[in-house]
């Protein structure tokens, strides 16, 4: 493969819908252009409506484009082979309930052509590094919101992808599991994995994406770098130990001999789920975020 | 680009249809319907004071095969679409059809689990079925020796050979309501459809019969066209030629199992080209 090609490449993706049967139809993405390198953590951001999901579902190979080209890793979207190198973590999933964890994975590695000696190893494997391993023989029905979410990533995973496509990994999750989703994402992309990820908690998004698309009415509105879409460099902070007043005004002095202006005294706040998560530890969990989610690796080299 | 393509492939198939299978049995629906069969079957033998003239082994054979027929049929349409539209209603098939997986693999592995959820069903009925004459057969036969001074009277290996069938019937029905399921939007629209086509294959003899006196060409057409398109279910009841002269011959058996395997092969193939372009 070569190295220019894109994980995910959309060019001038149009999608309507007919919605009544005289024809009338709803645009639901609108000439949407959009490059995800591979090796990104790339996020679909925007608020219901706004085409996420059927741009997702292109990708997939769930619909076709009405106009447009799309391609994953230079295979177009719409093809089998395309879903090779792609795994998938659906929305609030929902999984055979009568089977156990354990053979839901093995059903989709089977399904992914993973067989042989490799089967067994390479479920065992990804139920332990998405810390299922205690609850892989429950059946699936028994399963939290959270350990639904960690199954799927499992199945999303079992036959080593290149690209996972994540939707919404994080709705409906408690804040110890949303930061332990977050931190495989993290590991998927030290492994030099390619994450589409969609979410409405965008101060996740923030934390683990490298770039983000905003999309609104089928439309993009903004792409770029995080760093580049919410970063201030016309700002900067300092921040110092607490200052008397007579040291704050020879500060304010001191900069406005320079030419600069002290603009704001403020105080540095923790945010609440980094509260919550240092207050709520889950011991049992093997992989839970104080443990340090995952910490085995997913090797590269299991090839289905 | 040239990329190494995905083949079709039975194991994934299979895969499809072991999990269609297992998701089946372990629903209340199925085993409520072959719990009300088996009753039905098994409680022939207290209705035989009831048979209306016919001999007693004919009434119980037919008591099998109507309850064989009618729960048949109702399972066949109520557990395709079931199985079908729960993949599409919890979104599992989002997760599966997201695999290098073909659209064909899909409708084929789902229309082989319902297959064998109705062999299973079929075989019990059946077998059943077969117990109970056997059993009736041996008290009959000593209660009256004289009726039975050549032997057994039934064929049992024609009553397997007309279970077959029925078993082949239903599999052309499971076809039909695949077929429906692959455009409907609904379970329900699905299920009442899959009766209504049912109906009309159990009828649809009388326009074969009718088209020979339809004077409007037009019509005459229309007809023709509904006789070729409804498969004809009336095909498959053998059952009345079991302990009658030579039994149920086997040239026509195997017409029958052949017109039902062409049947199943092109309603499967277009629920595979309707669902191919279905938007999940």
């Amino acid at each position: 493969m070569s190295p220019s090609v894109s994980a995910i490449s959309i060019q001038g993706l149009t999608k309507d819908f007919s919605v009544t049967l005289r024809g009338v139809k709803l645009r639901a993405v609108d000439a949407l252009n959009l490059e995800v390198a591979e090796g990104q953590v790339y996020g679909l951001l925007g608020p219901n409506g706004s085409g996420k999901s059927t741009t997702i579902k292109i990708i997939l190979g769930l619909l076709d484009a009405t106009v447009g080209d799309v391609r994953v890793f230079g295979v177009p979207a719409n093809r089998v082979e395309a879903r090779r190198n792609v795994g998938y973590l659906p929305e609030a999933p929902y999984f055979y309930r009568y089977l156990s964890g354990r053979e839901l994975v093995k059903f989709y590695a089977r399904v992914c052509g993973v067989s042989g000696a490799t089967l067994k190893a390479r479920v065992d494997e990804v139920i332990d590094w998405v810390g299922l391993s205690g609850a892989a023989d429950r059946r699936v029905g028994t399963y939290s919101k959270g350990m639904l979410q960690r199954i799927g990533l499992a199945q999303a995973l079992v036959h080593d992808p290149k690209l996972i496509v994540l939707d919404e990994p994080t709705a409906g999750v408690d804040p110890v599991g949303s930061a332990e989703m977050c931190e495989l994402i993290r590991k998927l992309k030290h492994q030099g994995k390619t994450v589409l990820i969609t979410s409405h908690l965008l101060a996740q998004i923030e934390d683990v994406c490298d770039r983000v698309a905003i999309l609104d009415r089928g439309k993009l509105i903004v792409e770029g770098s995080v760093l580049e879409l919410v970063g201030q460099r016309d700002r900067q902070a300092l921040i110092v130990d607490p200052l008397p007043e007579a040291d704050l005004e020879a500060l304010r002095g001191w900069l406005a001999a320079r030419g600069h202006t002290l603009n704001a005294v403020e105080q540095p706040r923790a945010r609440l789920d980094q509260l919550f998560l240092s207050k709520v530890s889950r011991p049992g969990r093997p992989g839970g975020a104080s443990a340090g989610v995952g910490s085995n690796e997913v090797p590269l080299d299991a090839k289905p | 680009m040239s990329v190494a393509s995905v083949p079709f492939s039975f194991s994934r198939l299979s895969l499809i249809a072991g999990n269609t299978f297992l998701e089946a049995v372990r629903q209340k629906l199925f085993n409520f319907l072959l719990l009300l069969a088996v009753g039905l079957v098994a409680s022939a033998q207290f209705f035989r004071e009831f048979n209306f003239g016919s001999s007693e082994l004919k009434f119980i054979s037919d008591f099998g095969f109507g309850a064989l027929i009618f729960f048949g049929s109702a399972l066949t349409i109520a557990t395709t679409a079931q199985l079908f539209f729960s993949e599409i209603e919890n979104r599992t098939a989002l997760t599966l059809l997201a695999k290098p997986l073909w659209r064909a693999e899909f409708v084929f592995g789902k229309f082989l689990g319902v297959f064998a959820v109705i062999g299973v069903f079929c075989a019990l009925t059946i077998g059943l079925m077969m117990a109970l004459l056997w059993h009736r057969e041996g008290q009959l036969m000593d209660i009256r020796p004289e009726d039975f001074a050549n032997g057994r009277l039934i064929a049992y290996g024609d009553l397997v050979v007309v279970g077959v069938l029925q078993w082949l019937k239903f599999g052309v029905l499971a076809a039909i309501v695949l077929l429906i399921a692959s455009f409907s939007n609904t379970n329900l629209f699905t299920v009442v459809t899959g009766f209504f086509v049912l109906v009309i294959c159990h009828l649809q003899y009388l326009a074969r019969d009718a088209w020979g006196n339809v004077d409007n060409p037009l019509v005459g057409l229309v007809v023709r066209v509904l006789g070729f398109v409804f498969p004809n279910f009336q095909l498959f009841n053998l059952a009345d030629q079991i302990g009658q002269g030579a039994g149920v011959s086997p040239i026509v058996a195997l017409q029958v199992a052949g017109y039902a395997v062409a049947y199943i092969g092109v309603i499967g193939g277009l629920a595979v080209y309707s669902f191919r372009n279905r938007e999940i």
